[in-house]
């Protein structure tokens, strides 16, 4: 089993608010997060998989290098991620749900090999990983 | 119900399966500290043979890079596992304000071992931390003693 990581980065605004409450509870939860910002983003996306035998690869990286600019990149890349992306209309976008969404938009378009993990990096003293898991609510 | 799933399914499926994702926090924080290999139950030529050039009796020190990594479900009104500030608190007051500008060999007890190697100094931040969270929370530790001499603990991996 060998582990493959595609690095990619994208540039985006936002700002966290829950808009089930009101402002000074977003002000008291969030603090100067809520004001409008931005991050570069560095995003690491690893696959597992074996090496094809006729090509040695796990996968072209070429080809995930399209898919993740096709899935991720093209719509998260010089957006407003609360007003550009539907997904964040309900969920405050933080790294945790972005690398969440990330996941659920990668995972089903590979073909042969398997999403292992997502990586979010919102500067270089910060990052998240997600591997596709949830807990039950209770 | 006997077509459902088998759970594992459930949980590693399509990323919109039923629960809240899990998911690893990493926030870096860094100390610069002074240290001197030395073990006093060996004599000074066998420290010196095995500790060589960190066996200088005037010690030396490093600017120590940590990573700490927890783990947890995202909560469904704030997207976090943890409000962020409330970690760096954490790990200021139970690290960077007692191991920075300080000398770990004053800050290890017997029980932690023999003296301050960074394997050492990493198995007491995980148990000044892992002793203020909750249980399971505290995933990961990295401390960096140079960028390119680094050293880890996952939960599970290493028995705790």
């Amino acid at each position: 089993m060998i582990l493959l990581t595609k690095r990619v980065e994208f540039c985006a605004a936002h700002r966290y608010v829950n808009p089930r409450w009101t402002a000074e509870e977003n002000q008291r939860v969030f603090g100067k997060c809520g004001n409008e910002h931005g991050h570069n983003y560095l995003l690491e996306v690893t696959v597992q998989g074996e090496p094809s035998p006729d090509t040695g690869m796990v996968m072209d990286l070429k080809a995930l290098k399209d898919l993740i600019a096709e899935a991720v990149v093209d719509r998260f890349d010089h957006k407003h991620l609360n007003r550009d992306v539907p997904y964040f209309k309900e969920k405050v976008p933080t790294p945790e749900n972005l690398a969440v969404v990330i996941w659920e938009l990668l995972e089903p378009r590979l073909e042969h090999c398997r999403l292992h993990r997502v990586r979010l990096y919102e500067d270089g003293s910060f990052f998240v990983d997600y591997y596709g898991q949830r807990a039950s609510q209770d | 119900m006997a077509s459902a799933p088998p759970r594992t399914r459930e949980l590693e499926g399509d990323g919109r399966g039923s629960g809240v994702p899990v998911v690893e926090v990493t926030r870096t924080y860094q100390f610069s500290a002074a240290h001197r290999l030395h073990n006093p139950r060996f004599s000074p030529d066998e420290n010196a043979r095995l500790y060589g050039r960190c066996n200088n009796p005037s010690g030396h020190g490093h600017t120590y890079r940590l990573e700490v990594t927890i783990r947890g479900p995202v909560s469904p009104d704030t997207g976090r596992v943890e409000d962020a500030q409330h970690l760096d608190v954490l790990v200021h007051d139970r690290i960077v304000t007692r191991f920075d500008r300080a000398s770990l060999d004053d800050l290890i007890a017997p029980t932690d071992g023999p003296t301050s190697t960074t394997e050492v100094v990493a198995g007491l931040v995980w148990r000044l931390l892992d002793g203020a969270m909750p249980a399971g929370r505290l995933h990961r530790l990295r401390l960096e003693e140079t960028p390119n001499n680094f050293f880890e603990l996952e939960r599970d991996s290493v028995g705790r």
